[in-house]
């Protein structure tokens, strides 16, 4: 297996041949690939909210933003610079510690979790062994901001908001969780990186779509709820709770929310793509493409070419699947509570039970196809 | 066992079912995706208001004879007709006339039975204000002729919906030459001429023999 580009170590090499210490090149290499992802996030998330503005608007047979910028690509920006300068409120009788804390505690595991997000073989900040089971535990902190953020408001709304997201985070992320174990069992490991290579062998008939169908629906229906889209996005359904746990926040701390929701969804979407859609694989495999053009795999410029083209797959196999959220948004009522946790828990729960284990049994007795 | 299976078959039937028909509406939602915009881009874009569009109110001061029937008819006796009686003519001379926009409903009523027609709808709708008072309309502002959405230069027009051709919704690209369903309202006006004129040849023709009958 060819381990393509490695910035890091190039990185670390430039810097050592200047004369620096190994830990020294380390030490600043570290903050690059950071910054560069907290960038990349949140520029996903300003094309994420043109993106729904837009694609809205057109399900709607409207325009959409077109003033600010060539057809509005500036808006969201406008709208971040809006909530940056406004007023920052927090209620009298609110818990101004818990208020405070709510957002930041919901913003910061989102982020965190794109830690483990693989743009190419060694394009991800770090190639954690635990991986995909990381974002499962940082996204369990969620609710708890949600919670302490709905709590501390001191509204009725926002309570009932804060206790709904969180009966829904907790119930939807045991499918999820189930949804991956099978992807893991697979591949034998928790590792993205290890997860997307299993899948490049053969283009795109080697995706784990083809092999886990069932698992891929769960995954993203429980992305959907997770990330409080609309079939599910009772935590802050406008026509009963007003806006749910954000009814009190105004400026940067609604900012945070905003942020963290719209992050939450660009980081599910790259997920599911990584997990069943080859993340930065080409649908036609990439050894078998130099080799039919008949230039070796190793040389410099397919490699850049593949590198980048790579990057471009993951992002755009990621925002095929922000823009199906988004035309769900239109197409789909949303629940009641109680369908709600009756599709978490009676419908989804058993089957991604037994996607496992038809998963395991499949494993057992084709190791070939499944990742013996 | 057999009613469990039956149970998972129906279940089963059921989850399929509700996939299709979200599917099913996904294509929905992505056809409306390609279709052109219908909103109207207000600012920039109008729609032509109808004939009997019940606008803000004209007023000409000189046909006017301060009968007071505008204020009799109006649900709130709004229109504030100011005049004085001339004892030499013994006419009732009119020194000043104002409704207030800011209370008025348009309900048309005064137009309706002004027995002069001094008074008349436009078809202007655009009376925001940063002050009520300043809806408080005189003579002279009640005078004024509202800018037509057709002359203004700086406005498309768009016809609206009983406006355009038979079968169409959209007034975007539309081409000037189209005529809208139906008649016209002097095509209407003179088809009944037409028919009244039939009727009164009819009527004289059939009165003669019905009065012989009457007589018997």
């Amino acid at each position: 297996m060819n381990s393509g580009i490695d910035l890091e170590m190039s990185f670390t090499q430039g810097v050592q041949n200047l004369g620096l210490s190994q830990e020294l090149a380390h030490l600043l290499w570290i903050p690059l690939p950071m910054l560069l992802v907290l960038i990349a996030a949140v520029i996903g998330v300003l094309v994420t909210v043109w993106l729904e503005r837009k694609i809205s608007a057109a399900a709607q047979q409207r325009i959409g933003p077109e003033y600010a910028g060539a057809l509005g690509i500036l808006q969201p920006m406008a709208d971040g610079l809006k909530l940056l300068v406004k007023e920052d409120i927090i209620p009298a009788r609110a818990d101004s510690l818990l208020f405070t804390v709510g957002p930041i505690l919901v913003l910061v595991p989102v982020i965190l979790s794109w830690l483990i997000v693989p743009f190419g073989q060694n394009l991800l900040i770090s190639n954690v062994g635990i991986g995909i089971f990381l974002w499962i535990a940082l996204s369990s902190i969620q609710p708890i901001g949600l919670l302490m953020s709905g709590y501390s408001s001191n509204n009725k709304y926002s309570l009932l908001g804060g206790l709904r997201a969180a009966a829904q985070s907790i119930s939807y992320e045991i499918p999820l969780a189930l949804a991956v174990l099978a992807v893991v069992m697979m591949s034998n490991s928790l590792s993205t990186v290890d997860i997307v290579e299993q899948q490049n062998t053969a283009g795109f008939l080697s995706w784990n779509i083809w092999r886990q169908p069932v698992g891929f629906i769960i995954f993203w229906i429980c992305a959907l709820a997770e990330c409080e889209r609309l079939p599910f996005d009772l935590p802050e359904a406008e026509e009963e709770l007003v806006a749910g746990y954000q009814t009190e926040y105004a400026g940067m701390k609604f900012a945070l929310f905003y942020l963290a929701g719209y992050i939450n969804l660009v980081l599910s979407a790259l997920l599911v793509s990584v997990l069943y859609l080859g993340g930065w694989g080409f649908p036609i495999s990439i050894d078998w493409f130099s080799s039919l053009i008949g230039i070796s795999i190793d040389n410099p410029l397919v490699q850049i070419t593949a590198a980048s083209l790579g990057i471009v797959m993951t992002v755009l196999k990621a925002y095929l699947l922000v823009f199906l959220a988004i035309l769900l948004r239109w197409t789909t009522p949303r629940v009641r509570i109680d369908q709600l946790l009756d599709l978490g828990w009676k419908f989804l729960l058993p089957i991604s039970l037994v996607n496992l284990l038809v998963t395991a049994s499949l494993k057992l007795a084709f190791p070939m196809t499944f990742g013996g | 066992m057999l009613g469990f299976l039956q149970k998972v078959a129906d279940y089963t039937q059921d989850a399929v079912s509700a996939a299709k028909y979200l599917v099913q509406g996904l294509g929905v939602t992505f056809d409306h995706m390609r279709r052109r915009p219908v909103t109207v881009q207000y600012p920039y874009e109008k729609l032509i208001p109808s004939e009997r569009y019940r606008g803000r109110i004209h007023y000409e001061f000189d046909k006017c004879i301060a009968c007071e029937v505008c204020v009799r008819v109006c649900p709130i006796n709004l229109p504030v007709v100011d005049w004085v009686m001339n004892k030499e003519t013994k006419k009732k001379e009119l020194r000043n006339y104002s409704i207030d926009f800011g209370a008025c409903i348009f309900c048309g009523n005064c137009v309706e039975y002004c027995p002069t027609n001094c008074l008349s709808m436009t078809e202007e709708y655009e009376l925001a204000s940063f002050d009520r008072h300043s809806l408080n309309y005189d003579n002279v502002a009640l005078g004024r002729l509202p800018t037509s959405v057709t002359s203004d230069p700086s406005v498309r027009p768009l016809r609206e919906l009983a406006y355009l051709p038979e079968g169409i919704m959209d007034p975007h690209e539309l081409p000037d030459n189209q005529k809208r369903a139906g008649l016209l309202p002097t095509q209407v006006l003179e088809e009944l001429k037409k028919v009244k004129l039939e009727e009164e040849n009819n009527s004289s023709k059939d009165i003669a023999p019905t009065k012989i009958n009457s007589n018997n």
